[in-house]
């Protein structure tokens, strides 16, 4: 019988300040953003006329991903020009969650309320005044009153599209995005915490080879990790664009 | 309550702080040592120990400073990206895509151009195969007159020379057959001669060997 003794969750979360009003979460948030401007910095500077292929490859790669895997499908055509935005937007949330696997680093700014709420908060100011820009008053109308259902019903629909447009979307990108990571982040440290504990039994050492089957979950979740990591900063960006495309043309 | 430990080895002196151990056993530490700002402290005489640490605030709860350091980042990569880094690479991406689009349509251009080209062409070898055909028609119909005429003077020539042909022995037939009947009507006066012993009449010996002839030969 062994003990595992799982640390308290604020252990696993944070860190004392690397200098004072700067943690790892502010390091990771800076770093992302550094990173992700030396990419497309280093990317703009290579001769555009020849096939591209490096790291102008690849910022290509991820700006044609924005247009036609998000934008062209939920906005259209003129969604283009939200392409800057939605770009900054996956790039920075995606640089953000990664560094969950990253040895050293092995957290998502992404698992700390802060930055989701933040960004949800802004997706939220950004698609709302679209709405008015485009729609004047008239967005309330179209978000509040559907057009097509019953008069009579608009006492049930009204409250639920106000709560669900102005309430639930900035709480369920925040919850989706800080959940999700958080979960894998706690998932890798049971696994990774479960591990050792299994190689330095003492009390019973036929559990000593027991560990590497936590090891090889840990080893599979860690993949999982990069999947989940492209794939929420997807999640995120889709929606954005969604709602952005809805608030600008509610035909949509 | 930390315990200065003075090691001597040699003429180096080493020290080390050490957390000392309370009465009751627990291990005394500084409170900066705790991960997080201890929420209460000791009663006056009491060691300061691990308990004493605070648990940190709620891990829901966002924190002001990685709000604000997130928030900053982000709104300086999005400006950036929007007025700088975007624009760059999509100016050079459309530069590159334009000119790829002007290679296909010159691509398109010049196969239109070769496909007119090889219509012409066509139209042109058309053309030339029906002129060779009808210069090639016109010579075979003067051939073919030619061929008949000399054909039709062929025949004249050997009509005519079969005709003088067949004069000739006509001609050689009769006098063979004169010279024949002349022999027949020589030996048959000699045998009768030789067998009556007279001379019979040449006349009548004449006219029953030219009768015997003409009756034919079978």
């Amino acid at each position: 019988m062994i003990a595992l003794e799982f640390p308290p969750i604020n252990e696993i979360l944070r860190w004392k300040d690397l200098f004072p009003t700067f943690n790892k979460i502010a390091l990771i948030a800076v770093a992302a953003a550094l990173i992700g401007t030396l990419i497309f910095l280093l990317a703009g500077s290579k001769d555009a006329k020849v096939a591209p292929k490096g790291i102008r490859n690849f910022a290509e790669s991820i700006v044609e991903f924005i247009e036609n895997g998000i934008i062209m499908q939920t906005m259209g055509r003129e969604g283009l020009a939200w392409t800057p935005f939605l770009l900054s937007l996956f790039s920075f949330i995606y640089l953000c969650n990664v560094p969950g696997i990253i040895p050293f680093l092995q957290m998502p700014a992404t698992a700390r309320m802060a930055l989701p709420l933040f960004l949800s908060l802004l997706v939220w100011v950004v698609f709302i005044v679209t709405g008015f820009k485009h729609q004047g008053l008239g967005y309330i109308k179209s978000s509040l009153f559907p057009p097509g259902v019953p008069k009579a019903l608009y006492i049930l629909v009204t409250p639920i599209e106000f709560i669900s447009t102005f309430l639930v979307r900035p709480f369920s990108l925040t919850v989706r995005l800080f959940a999700n990571m958080l979960a894998g982040h706690i998932l890798l440290v049971t696994f990774g915490l479960l591990s050792e504990a299994l190689f330095q039994a003492k009390g019973n050492p036929a559990l000593i080879p027991v560990g590497v089957l936590p090891l090889f979950m840990l080893i599979f979740l860690t993949g999982f990790e990069v999947l989940v990591a492209f794939l929420q900063a997807y999640i995120f960006t889709i929606l954005t664009a969604v709602y952005i495309g809805g608030a600008a043309h509610p035909e949509h | 309550m930390l315990t200065a430990v003075v090691i001597r080895s040699g003429e180096a002196l080493r020290v080390h702080f050490v957390t000392s151990e309370s009465d009751s056993g627990e291990h005394e530490m500084n409170p900066a040592d705790c991960a997080f700002e201890p929420e209460t402290y000791p009663p006056e005489g009491e060691a300061f120990t691990v308990e004493f640490c605070g648990t940190g605030p709620s891990p829901i709860i966002p924190e002001m400073k990685e709000l604000a350091w997130g928030a900053g980042s982000f709104i300086v990569f999005a400006l950036l990206m929007r007025f700088f880094l975007f624009p760059r690479l999509k100016k050079g991406m459309d530069s590159r895509y334009t000119s790829i689009r002007e290679g296909h349509e010159n691509a398109d251009a010049t196969r239109s151009s070769a496909r007119s080209e090889v219509a012409q062409y066509e139209a042109a070898l058309v053309a030339a195969k029906a002129e060779a055909s009808k210069v090639i028609d016109a010579a075979r119909a003067t051939l073919e007159g030619e061929r008949q005429t000399a054909i039709t003077a062929a025949n004249a020539r050997i009509a005519t020379e079969r005709e003088a042909a067949m004069s000739a022995a006509d001609a050689a037939r009769t006098a063979g057959r004169s010279q024949v009947e002349s022999a027949v009507v020589d030996v048959v006066n000699s045998a009768v001669e030789v067998a009556t012993g007279k001379r019979p009449d040449g006349s009548a010996v004449s006219r029953a060997v030219a009768e015997a002839m003409s009756a034919g030969v079978r």
